[in-house]
């Protein structure tokens, strides 16, 4: 039979990849770039048990007890979400593995959509876990069946490191089939598992001896592929997209392509180093790998000619190679620049985060921001946000800065903002903490932003998302939360009921402790809100921009026969009908069509 | 056929990913070697998306080297003059010239550029067309993308059955014969 071949991003290609290894469980938080991986294995993996768990630190954990019971299990997260999952994979890779152990991070050189550039390879290491960096989708997919045995084979916990770019790239990739497997069940050796000394002190020398022997391993492992050129000047040694993007330029050189990109194989590299007269690395983000080399003795050259951020694309290595006297003519000449109006991104149509925020820029307060949709409103028009650190962030931030202030009596009313995906992800341990030393005259409200779903990832499933999803498995009852963890002060607004809302929310701007107020619109976007559209009567609107304040993509002043002022429109195939526009209008000139 | 680098820039929620798959299992059904790229960053909210699509006999990277660029699909014509900086001299620019105001134009801060396909056309082979209006007369606005890649199609070395085996295996059932019809206004004009 002929293998079948297919065209598959990075992310589906890990997904398939885990289906062909015999995966039985994966867990995973939403996040950009990884986010599909779990997307794919709902689409069209029935075998395998599937979550979005509440955290990547839950998502990391049930991962980590399918492996126990002896089931292959992978964990899939943004780079960032591995900060959230470090207490436990921290201690976990100290344990034997059983079922064979995946963690896949997906890195971001460039920042496409995220608040850090952190490189999770120095975590793998930092963890003790072995590294693979594909440079394509059939290496996504092969590297996770490889991360699988090897995983068991060594009793070593792997990570996948993956980037933006690759993630969301795709190239053809050849199926196969799912290898069925059983699981032993867990009936292991309690020293093996409980992670408290006497046990922990012999599983440093175990870890170490693993590496050692995944070093020796990785001498002659067939991920790591050396391509010998004409030219013995130089040998350049890589990893993952960055091989590509080199190959591209069509040079004559011998290349070192690494697969595994920790541990290394150091004595390989040794041998190598000796028949070049020059040996460069090149790499994204930090020095890892030139590190290493380093550390090792083996001397060689990299962010000396390549940036520490951002992507390396075929242009950036051709420069370094350049500045490196590698090659002496620059191939390719800059883009024509082309200056244009500039493009944000701004919220959807009848999106429930515009009312909320029109109501706050002219509240004129200090907000403090959190991760989600409604970090648009950090941007122009509406620059409402002071602050944005990273999920849950908000309340703790709230409270920090509100006694601070107060403490030397320049406190002020202070807002935070939060939606529910991010509250139940790492906002709720803040929330409880606010509890603590609560005085009068600390003024501070909490807005939660509850739209029933991660809705910047794509829409993900939250634990309150039941409200809005009768088909959802989790129906966590919001207001009841909050008053059973013992604030008094909780209010609950219709956001689209614009004035009742501005009313609720500067009111508890005004009182003078600690506020809640959450709201109950769901995403538009997620639950395909469409209602008949609003339109403007040119002859009532005195084009005094209300409206186009809100920013609703829609709306625009535009001229129309027989008025020589600009008026509001709204585009009538855009407009959602949340009505927004039409209350915030003082002249009553927009309305709801028929 | 020689490599073929294909540029598609448009606006969040325009189905750009869509189009890109699209272009890629047509290309791998002719036999050819492919990569793209698909939006990376915040895909849906209005902001500026693109991708790109590298067809031929061996590709390595997905991504298209400065000035290397053959085809641009702009789904949107503020979008396709922004990208258009990565265009070989004489490439195709095909353009949706329906029109999507940008936050900074609709707060009246900045105009939306009036002379787009003027400055196009003095570098480039541009044609343009209203494929949204053209795919609301064909039954929905969602089509316009494929009238796009049909109108591409002639430029590419892909036969229309495979053209047509990958619009049946891509696109929601319902609205299957919608594309086809599309596919071919585009590909007959
Ligand atoms: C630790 C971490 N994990 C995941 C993400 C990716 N991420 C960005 S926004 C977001 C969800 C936001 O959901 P919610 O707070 O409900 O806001 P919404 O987008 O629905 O407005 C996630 C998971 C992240 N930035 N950081
Ligand atoms: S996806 Fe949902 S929450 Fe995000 S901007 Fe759109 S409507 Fe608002
Ligand atoms: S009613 Fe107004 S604010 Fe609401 S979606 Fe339509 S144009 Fe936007
Ligand atoms: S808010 Fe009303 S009066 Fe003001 S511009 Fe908009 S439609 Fe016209």
């Amino acid at each position: 039979m002929k293998t079948k071949e297919v065209v598959l991003t990075g992310n589906q290609a890990i997904a398939r990849g885990f289906y062909e290894a015999g995966g039985l469980v994966a867990a995973s938080y939403p996040g950009s770039p990884t986010v599909d991986i779990m997307e794919s294995i709902k689409r069209n993996y029935d075998e395998i048990y599937s979550e979005f768990s509440t955290n990547e630190k839950v998502a990391l954990e049930v991962a980590i007890g399918a492996s126990f019971a002896g089931a292959r299990a992978m964990a899939s997260m943004k780079h960032v979400g591995v900060n959230i999952a470090a207490d436990p994979l921290m201690t976990f890779t100290q344990t034997k593995i059983n079922g064979g152990f995946l963690l896949v991070t997906g890195d971001d050189p460039g920042m496409s959509s995220s608040q850090n550039e952190q490189d999770n390879r120095i975590i793998g290491k930092f963890a003790n876990m072995a590294i693979l960096d594909p440079s394509n989708s059939q290496e996504a997919k092969d590297f996770t069946k490889i991360a699988f045995s090897l995983s068991e084979e060594y009793s070593t916990p792997f990570m996948l490191r993956i980037t933006s770019r690759l993630c969301h790239s795709r190239s053809k990739v050849k199926l196969e089939k799912r290898e069925e497997r059983d699981i032993t069940g867990f009936n292991g050796d309690l020293s093996d598992y409980c992670m408290v000394p006497p046990n922990t002190y012999k599983k440093q020398y175990v870890m170490k001896d693993r590496i050692e022997k995944l070093k020796q391993a990785a001498e002659n492992m067939d991920i790591n592929i050396l391509e010998e050129g004409n030219n013995k000047d130089v040998l350049i040694i890589t990893s993952g997209l960055v091989y590509n993007n080199l190959k591209e330029l069509g040079l004559d050189i011998s290349i070192y392509k690494l697969g595994m990109v920790y541990p290394l194989p150091i004595e390989k590299i040794k041998q190598l180093a000796k028949e070049y007269s020059k040996v460069i690395v090149i790499e994204e983000m930090m020095p890892f790998i030139e590190n290493e080399l380093k550390i090792n003795g083996i001397d060689c050259e990299g962010k000396k000619y390549f940036s520490f951020t951002g992507e390396l694309s075929t242009e950036d290595i051709e420069k370094g190679l350049f500045s490196a006297g590698v090659i002496d003519k620059l191939k390719y000449k800059e883009n024509d620049e082309v200056k244009t109006v500039q493009r944000l991104p701004m919220f959807c149509s009848g999106c429930p985060h515009r009312p909320v925020f029109d109501i706050l820029k002219k509240s004129r307060k200090k907000v403090i921001g959190d991760i989600g949709c409604y970090s648009l409103a950090a941007l122009y028009p509406l620059e409402v946000l002071d602050t944005i650190i990273s999920m849950g962030a908000s309340i703790g931030i709230l409270k920090g800065m509100t006694k601070a202030l107060n403490m030397k009596d320049k406190g002020e009313p202070l807002v935070a903002v939060i939606g529910d995906g991010t509250f139940f992800h790492s906002g709720m341990p803040g929330m409880v903490n606010m509890l603590h030393q609560m005085e009068d005259g600390e003024n501070m409200t909490i807005i939660i932003l509850n739209n029933g779903t991660t809705a910047m990832t794509g829409g993900q499933h939250t634990a309150s998302s039941g409200s809005y999803a009768e088909e959802d498995d989790m129906n966590v009852n919001m207001v009841k939360l909050i008053n059973s963890m013992g604030f008094d002060r909780v209010k609950v607004v219709d956001q689209f009921k614009y004035k009742e809302a501005k009313n609720i929310i500067n009111e508890e701007i005004k009182y003078p402790g600690l506020s809640i107020v959450i709201t109950t619109r769901p995403c538009a976007l997620k639950f395909k809100i469409k209602e008949t559209h609003f339109y403007v009567d040119p002859k009532i609107c005195i084009g005094c921009r209300s409206c186009v304040k809100t920013n609703c993509p829609p709306i625009l002043m535009k001229e129309y026969e027989g008025f020589d002022k600009l008026k509001s429109s709204i585009n009538s195939d855009m407009c959602v009908g949340c009505s927004v526009c039409a209350q915030v209008c003082p002249v009553g000139a927009i309305k709801r069509s028929e | 056929m020689i490599n073929k680098n294909i540029i598609l820039a448009g606006v969040g929620g325009q189905g750009l990913v869509l189009t890109t798959k699209l272009i890629c299992e047509a290309a791998l059904k002719a036999g050819y070697d492919v990569k793209s790229n698909d939006v990376i960053g915040l895909a849906q909210r209005g902001g500026r998306v693109w991708g790109s699509v590298r067809i031929g006999k061996k590709v390595y990277s997905p991504n298209i080297p400065p000035k290397s660029g053959d085809i641009l699909l702009a789904l949107e014509p503020l979008e396709g003059l922004r990208w258009s900086g990565i265009l070989k001299e004489k490439a195709k620019v095909i353009i949706n010239i329906s029109k999507i105001p940008p936050a900074h134009v609709m707060a009246e801060k900045e105009k939306y550029p009036g002379d787009i396909e003027e400055r196009l056309s003095k570098k480039y082979d541009v044609i343009t067309i209203n494929a949204t209006d053209e795919g609301k007369l064909l039954g929905t606005p969602k089509v316009a993308n494929t009238i796009l890649v049909g109108i591409m199609a002639k430029y590419l070395d892909i036969p229309m059955d495979i053209w047509e085996e990958a619009i049946k295996e891509n696109v929601p059932s319902k609205y299957i014969d919608t594309n086809m019809k599309a596919f071919k206004k585009g590909y007959d004009m």
